[in-house]
């Protein structure tokens, strides 16, 4: 029998517009230095713009695009539309999906789920803007300030803070709605401890710091294994999908 | 010939970025109204709203201005106009420094510095395009298979419970990657992620009390702030 169901409004909505809106943002990312350098008569050539040097870089940040769309598409539902187009989703989007969806005690990949990550994501998206705008505005003035020792290295640890601060939310997430998964997870342990050896193996060559850099390959490599094992585990009865009780 | 220096202090690529902003914007409140109009139908107060959207809000601020941190390195080099579009939308910062780079020493010079003194028009015409076309790969997803995507984890389509597996097994491996490598990899980053989470636990703890539920709006915010000032204590004492 068909699982299929009417679409929620607002979800259909965000596929629809959601996707044009994304297509047209897009469009004008890649149109605008064109049309900057070609009022200029600037425009480089094919081979000026791709070639040894700059591939190798290509080669690194596209998995991490596709790693970012598989990875996060699925916990931010509806709102990933938005999230990609103003980008630092793990910085900032993300945690804001997860907040949004522990304050308002609803469910991910719900149609509840989507609109509170929804409204999450599309307030921290203007908060931004207008904080770089004002930035940008006053560049000259406040330089100064964010370039203090103090600042730079606070900066610098962004992401262990706001993982320390959301880790609760996170599993909160994967816990809430009707629906209770008993032993998920045993299907990551696989991951725990590749990735915990990978870590030891970049603490003891002193690149501790240097593998956050990787996290997009790591992903990319995991979710697979994740998956797999996840599903191995749940057709042998091991991971349980139970009645909230 | 144009320089560099013609293009990244031009009114055109001002007047362009003031443009694709105010797009952005629009899109941002539009999906904002949106996405309020669908709660307010499906019984989710406007306290509720107001109290998600006034959370994100606060939340947004730090990690805003750890972008504005980036996007001051990156004016140093590429002009504030340039570096303001790409922090906005959806560059980042590594990824930005590191075109840069690559792209001065291919093109013999010292540093990054000396190409935007030095380097003609279409020179820096392969740092823009390059820096707009790198990171476009997730589109390359998210367009075609987004809506795949997000069925597949959806939880309000019953059968055998697959799917709520699925959907939490997206979260759990997004913690066990980073996890490890924060408590393992480096002592520094172990310690403020540590701290990040006990004050957040004893800010969770804290809005449980009688009168105090507000304090709920402000733990991911503040542990988080408390997290990255510990920083400073943790790289002094060790």
């Amino acid at each position: 029998m068909s699982e299929k169901r009417n679409m929620d409004s607002f979800q259909a909505w965000c596929h629809r517009w959601g996707r044009v809106g994304t297509v047209i943002a897009l469009a004008y990312m890649i149109a605008l230095p064109f049309v900057v350098l070609g009022y200029y008569d600037s425009i480089p050539s094919l081979g000026e713009v791709f070639n040894v040097a700059t591939l190798g870089i290509l080669a690194i940040y596209i998995p991490v695009g596709f790693s970012e769309a598989l990875g996060y598409t699925p916990i931010m539902g509806c709102s990933a539309y938005l999230g990609f187009i103003t980008g630092n989703i793990m910085n900032l989007k993300l945690p804001c999906a997860v907040n949004a969806l522990k304050l308002a005690g609803k469910e991910a990949n719900t149609p509840e789920g989507d609109v509170v990550a929804a409204i999450g994501v599309a307030a921290s998206s203007i908060m931004t803007i207008v904080i770089l705008a004002v930035a940008a505005l006053l560049a000259a003035w406040i330089s100064p300030v964010f370039e203090l020792p103090a600042v730079k290295t606070m900066s610098s640890y962004l992401l262990p803070a706001l993982f320390g601060s959301m880790t609760l939310g996170l599993f909160a997430s994967t816990s809430a709605g009707n629906k209770v998964v008993k032993g998920g997870v045993k299907g990551v342990i696989p991951v725990i401890v590749l990735v915990s050896l990978v870590s030891l193996a970049a603490r003891i060559f002193k690149m501790g710091s240097a593998l956050l850099g990787m996290v997009g390959f790591l992903i990319l490599v995991m979710l697979p294994v994740a998956i797999i094992t996840s599903r191995i585990l749940w057709k042998k009865g091991v991971i349980k999908v139970v009645d909230k009780a | 010939m144009s320089t560099v220096k013609d293009i990244i202090g031009s009114p055109l690529l001002l007047a362009l970025v003031i443009g694709g902003l105010a797009y952005i914007l629009a899109f941002s409140v539009v999906y904002l109204l949106k996405a309020r109009k669908r709660a307010l139908e499906m019984g989710i107060t406007r306290e509720e709203i107001n109290n998600i959207i006034k959370s994100s809000l606060i939340f947004s601020i730090v990690p805003s201005l750890s972008i504005v941190i980036g996007m001051v390195a990156l004016a140093a080099s590429l002009g504030t106009i340039w570096a303001w579009w790409r922090l906005s939308v959806i560059g980042s910062l590594s990824y930005e420094t590191q075109i840069a780079g690559t792209l001065a020493s291919a093109l013999r010079y010292a540093s990054t510095a000396d190409m935007m003194a030095g380097a003609s028009g279409r020179e820096f015409g392969v740092v823009m395009i390059l820096m707009s076309v790198g990171m476009l790969s997730g589109f390359l997803i998210l367009i075609p298979f987004g809506k795949k995507l997000m069925g597949s984890v959806d939880k309000t389509r019953g059968g055998s419970g697959w799917s709520n597996v699925l959907s939490g097994c997206f979260m759990l491996t997004l913690l066990a990657v980073y996890v490890p490598i924060l408590l393992i990899g480096d002592t520094y980053q172990a310690l403020v992620m540590i701290t990040g989470l006990i004050v957040a636990l004893a800010m969770g703890a804290l809005a449980k009390k009688p009168g105090l539920g507000w304090v709920n709006n402000f733990v991911m915010a503040g542990s988080m702030v408390v997290g990255m000032v510990s920083s400073l204590l943790w790289t002094a004492i060790f």
